[in-house]
C-alpha cells in the first residue's frame, strides 16, 4: 500500500477509535447509575423545589419542572421474582406522576451489592437511594454518618405506624432510624411433601434426631435430603444459628457474648456446633456444597432434586412459582436434644432502604421513598408476595389467591413468640467472616466442635473494640 | 544518546508528562498502600495509626497467611513449569507441521476467553457427577469409580484442580511466544548444523536452547509474575474457600478488605505482594541473565 493510502487509513482509524470512545464515553453515564454525583442539576435549586412539592402520596406534584435524577441501588436482578416487578410497577407509577423525575435502577444481587455499597462508602460517593442490612451491617455506615436520619419520611403520611411494632428498632440508633425494611421474614424448613412420602416418611420431624432419621431415609432413596448454597456462606450460618436458638434454650446467645456474659466456648455453642457436624457428616446436604451458589441451591429445591430447603420465608414468592408448587408445604425446626421452643424463629429483618447523607436531591430521594414505602405492602399483596411484609397490609389472602404454602406460612408468622437475628447482623464483619468460613471449613472436613469455639472466641477477642 | 543531537534536557522534558502520569498511576498507589497498611481502618470511618502491628500480626500471628504465601509460590513454579513443555511444542510445530500457525490459533482461543466463562466452564465440569459434573461422569464411564472426587469441595485437591485450569489457559498464550521465538531462528544455522551431522533434536539441543534464551526469559518472567497476583480465576471457582483452602495472597487480600473489612489488614498484605513481586522479579532477572550470558 503506498504512504497516501496509508496516511489516509490510519487517519480514518484514528478518527474511528476516537469517535467510540467518545460514544463509550456518554453511555457509560447513562448506564453505570452507580454514582450519586452523575445527576446533572445544580444543587442550589434543589432546596427550593423541596419546598416548592410535598404531594399526598400519589398525587402528581406540582414541581418547579427542573429535572432530577435519582440513583436507586436495589437487590433484586431477577425479573421472576414478585419484589422486582413491585420495583418496577410503583417507580414506574411514581415517574409517570413526577415527569421531571427520573429514578435510575443499580441492580445487584446481594453480596455484590454489599460489596458495591462498601467501595462507594470509601469514595463517600453513595448513590441517593441504597439498601442496606440492619443492626451490626449497618452501624459502619450510621457511624461514618453517611446516611440521613428518615424520621421526617416516617412522620410523613403515617408511614411510621404501619411497619410491624418493634420493627424498626433493627434500623434505628441514637433515636433515629436510618433505614426502612423490605421485608420481615422468619426462617423455616420447606419441604417436598411427595419426595417426603416417596422416601416414606409421614409427618415433619419434630426433634433433631427425627431429622437426622429423615435424612438417612431420604438418602438411601438417592434424594438429596437438603439443598443450600454454601458458595455464599451466610446460608451455612442461617441453619447453624437456628440450632443454637435451641440449644440456647432461647434467643440472645450472641447478645450475652456481646455484653461479656457468656463466651462462645460455653456449652450451647459448643454442643450447637456439634450437632450441626452431625448434620453435615449424616450427609444431609448435596455434594459439592462449597462451590454452590445460593440460586443454584434453590434450583436444586423447585426442580424436586432436594427433599428440604431451609432458608427465610421471602422464598416463599420464588417457591411459589416454580413447578413443585404444589407439593411444598413448611415446618418449623426442630428442637435439639429436647431444648429449645419450637416457637421461636430465626428472625431475618429485610434489607433497608436508605438515602445517602451527601446525596443532592435528599428532599426528591426522601418524597420518593416516602411514596415507595406507603405502596410497597399493597403493591406487594396484588403480586402475591405478602408473605414476609414488613408492614400490615389488609387482604384475604385466600380470596386474592394465594396458594396454600403462603397461608400455611402466613400461620406460623403468627405462631411467633421471639427469636434471633442472624450472626452477621449481630457482630462486627470481622468476626461474622471468621465464623462464616469456620463453618464453610465443616462443609468439607470433620472438626474439633471445641476447636471451632476457640476460634471464634480468639477471633472475637482479636476483633472486639473494632 | 546523542545521534539525535537534541540535548538532554529536552529529552527529559518530552518524557516528563508521561513520567509524572506514570508515577501518580502506578508509585504513588503502591506507596499510600504501604501507609494503609499502618493504620486500623475499616474502609467507611476513622482510621487509626497503629505502626507496624498490621504487618506484625500478619507474619507472626496469622494462619492464613503463610499457608496462602506457600499457595502463591506453587502457583508462579506451576506456572513456569508449563513453559518448557510449550517450547517443546513450539518446536514440533515449526520442524513437522506445515502450516504451524493454525494450530498455535487454536490453541490461543482459551486465553482470549474471559475468565469468568472458563472458570464458570471447569468449575460445571469438576461437579460432582449427580449434578451432570464431567470429570466425574467420563471417569465412572470408564471404571475408575475410585478416582472420582469432588474437586472442587476438597480442602487438599482443589487448589491443583484450579492449577491446572489456569495451565490449561494459558498455555496457548506461552506457546504462541515460544513459537514465534523458534520462527525466527535463521534456518541457515539448522542447514549448517545439518552438513556437520546435527538433526533433529540434536539441533535443537545446540541452536535452539541457546538462541530462545530471550524469548524463554520473557515468558519465565511473565508466567511467575502473572501466577504471583492472580485472583479471578480462584474467586471464580471457589472464592477462596472452602473455607481457606485456596486462598492465595490476592484473594486473602481481598477477603479482609472487604468481607471483614479491615482495610489496613487488607493493605498490609497487598505491600507484602508487592516485595515479594519485586523480590522475586530481581532475581529472575539475574538467574536468566547469567543463562544469557552463558549461551551467547
Amino acid at each position: 500500500m503506498d504512504t497516501k493510502a496509508k496516511k489516509a487509513l490510519a487517519v480514518a482509524v484514528a478518527g474511528a477509535l476516537s469517535l467510540s470512545l467518545a460514544a463509550c464515553g456518554s453511555s457509560n453515564n447513562n448506564n453505570s447509575g452507580g454514582d450519586s454525583g452523575s445527576s446533572s442539576s445544580p444543587s442550589a435549586s434543589a432546596p427550593a423545589s423541596g419546598a416548592a412539592s410535598s404531594p399526598t402520596a400519589s398525587a402528581p406534584s406540582a414541581d418547579s419542572g427542573k429535572k432530577v435524577k435519582l440513583t436507586f441501588q436495589n437487590i433484586y436482578p431477577d425479573p421472576n421474582t414478585p419484589t422486582y416487578k413491585t420495583l418496577h410497577q410503583i417507580i414506574d407509577q411514581y415517574e409517570n406522576d413526577h415527569p421531571n423525575i427520573t429514578i435510575e435502577l443499580d441492580t445487584l444481587n446481594t453480596d455484590q451489592q454489599k460489596l458495591k455499597l462498601k467501595t462507594q462508602a470509601n469514595s463517600k460517593e453513595i448513590p441517593d437511594i441504597t439498601m442496606v442490612n440492619p443492626a451490626a451491617q449497618m452501624k459502619p455506615f450510621v457511624d461514618a454518618n453517611l446516611f440521613v436520619p428518615l424520621n421526617d419520611v416516617l412522620d410523613k403520611n403515617g408511614l411510621r405506624d404501619t411497619y410491624q411494632s418493634g420493627l424498626l428498632d433493627y434500623y434505628s440508633f441514637n433515636g433515629n432510624v436510618y433505614a426502612l425494611p423490605d421485608g420481615n421474614n422468619i426462617e423455616v424448613v420447606y419441604y417436598n411433601k411427595d419426595l417426603f412420602q416417596q422416601a416414606g416418611i409421614s409427618a415433619p420431624p419434630t426433634t433433631f434426631d427425627e431429622l437426622l432419621a429423615d435424612v438417612k431415609a431420604l438418602k438411601a432413596k438417592g434424594i438429596i435430603p437438603m439443598a443450600i448454597g454454601e458458595k455464599d456462606t451466610w446460608t451455612g450460618s442461617f441453619i447453624f444459628m437456628n440450632i443454637l436458638l435451641r440449644t440456647n434454650n432461647g434467643p440472645g446467645f450472641l447478645q450475652d457474648v456481646v455484653d461479656g456474659k457468656k463466651t462462645f466456648e460455653d456449652p450451647a455453642f459448643v454442643e450447637a456446633v456439634e450437632r450441626f457436624q452431625d448434620l453435615i457428616q449424616a450427609g444431609a446436604f448435596e455434594d459439592g456444597a462449597t462451590s454452590i451458589d445460593v440460586d443454584t441451591g434453590r434450583s436444586l429445591f423447585t426442580s424436586g432434586k432436594a427433599a428440604m430447603y431451609m432458608l427465610g420465608t421471602w422464598e416463599t414468592g420464588s417457591i411459589d412459582a416454580s413447578p413443585i408448587a404444589s407439593k411444598v408445604s413448611a415446618f418449623p425446626f426442630p428442637t435439639v436434644d429436647g431444648k429449645g421452643d419450637i416457637n421461636q424463629f430465626m428472625l431475618a429483618p429485610g434489607t433497608g432502604y436508605a438515602i445517602a447523607a451527601n446525596s443532592e436531591h435528599i428532599e426528591e430521594a426522601k418524597d420518593f421513598l416516602n411514596y415507595y414505602c406507603l405502596n410497597f405492602p399493597k403493591v406487594q399483596f396484588e403480586n402475591k408476595n405478602a408473605v414476609g411484609l414488613p408492614q400490615k397490609v389488609d387482604g384475604d389472602l385466600k380470596a386474592a389467591g394465594y396458594s396454600d404454602l403462603a397461608i400455611s406460612i402466613m400461620d406460623l408468622f403468627s405462631k411467633v413468640s421471639g427469636g434471633d437475628i442472624s450472626f452477621d447482623n449481630t457482630m462486627n464483619p470481622a468476626v461474622a467472616q471468621a465464623h462464616l468460613t469456620g463453618l464453610q471449613n465443616m462443609f468439607v472436613q470433620k472438626v474439633d466442635p471445641a476447636q471451632v469455639a476457640k476460634e471464634h472466641q480468639t477471633a472475637y477477642e482479636a476483633n472486639k473494640d473494632k | 544518546m546523542n545521534v539525535l543531537k537534541v540535548s538532554k534536557f529536552t529529552i527529559g522534558v518530552f518524557v516528563l508528562p508521561a513520567l509524572i502520569i506514570y508515577i501518580c498511576i502506578v508509585f504513588v498507589p503502591i506507596l499510600v498502600s504501604f501507609y494503609t497498611g499502618t493504620l486500623d481502618w475499616n474502609g467507611i470511618g476513622e482510621s487509626k495509626f497503629v505502626g507496624f502491628d498490621n504487618f506484625h500480626n500478619l507474619l507472626f500471628h496469622d494462619k492464613v497467611f503463610w499457608p496462602a504465601v506457600r499457595r502463591t509460590l506453587l502457583y508462579a513454579v506451576a506456572s513456569m513449569i508449563e513453559i518448557p513443555f510449550c517450547l517443546f511444542v513450539a518446536v514440533l510445530l515449526n520442524r513437522y507441521v506445515r502450516k504451524g500457525n493454525t494450530l498455535v490459533s487454536i490453541y490461543f482461543t482459551p486465553v482470549i476467553l474471559s475468565v469468568v466463562i472458563i472458570g464458570q466452564l471447569w468449575k460445571t465440569i469438576y461437579n460432582p457427577a449427580s449434578l451432570g459434573g464431567m470429570l466425574n461422569q467420563a471417569l465412572t464411564w470408564v471404571g475408575l469409580d475410585s478416582w472420582t472426587h469432588s474437586w472442587l469441595s476438597e480442602p487438599k485437591l482443589a487448589i491443583y484442580c484450579i492449577f491446572f485450569v489456569s495451565l490449561w489457559q494459558y498455555f496457548g498464550y506461552h506457546l504462541l511466544i515460544q513459537f514465534t521465538g523458534v520462527q525466527n531462528i535463521p534456518s541457515e544455522i539448522y542447514e549448517a548444523a545439518k552438513i556437520d551431522g546435527a538433526d533433529g533434536f540434536k539441533a535443537d539441543r545446540y541452536i535452539t536452547f541457546p538462541m530462545i534464551v530471550p524469548i524463554f526469559k520473557i515468558s519465565i518472567v511473565l508466567a511467575f509474575i502473572g501466577s504471583l497476583q492472580s485472583f479471578d480465576m480462584i474467586w471464580i471457582m471457589t472464592g477462596g474457600g472452602p473455607g481457606n483452602a485456596t486462598d492465595v495472597l490476592a484473594t486473602y487480600m481481598y477477603k479482609t478488605s472487604f468481607n471483614s473489612q479491615q482495610f489496613g489488614y487488607g493493605s498490609a498484605i497487598a505491600s507484602f505482594l508487592v516485595v515479594l513481586c519485586l523480590v522475586f522479579t530481581v532475581a529472575i532477572n539475574a538467574v536468566m541473565n547469567r543463562i544469557d550470558k552463558r549461551f551467547s
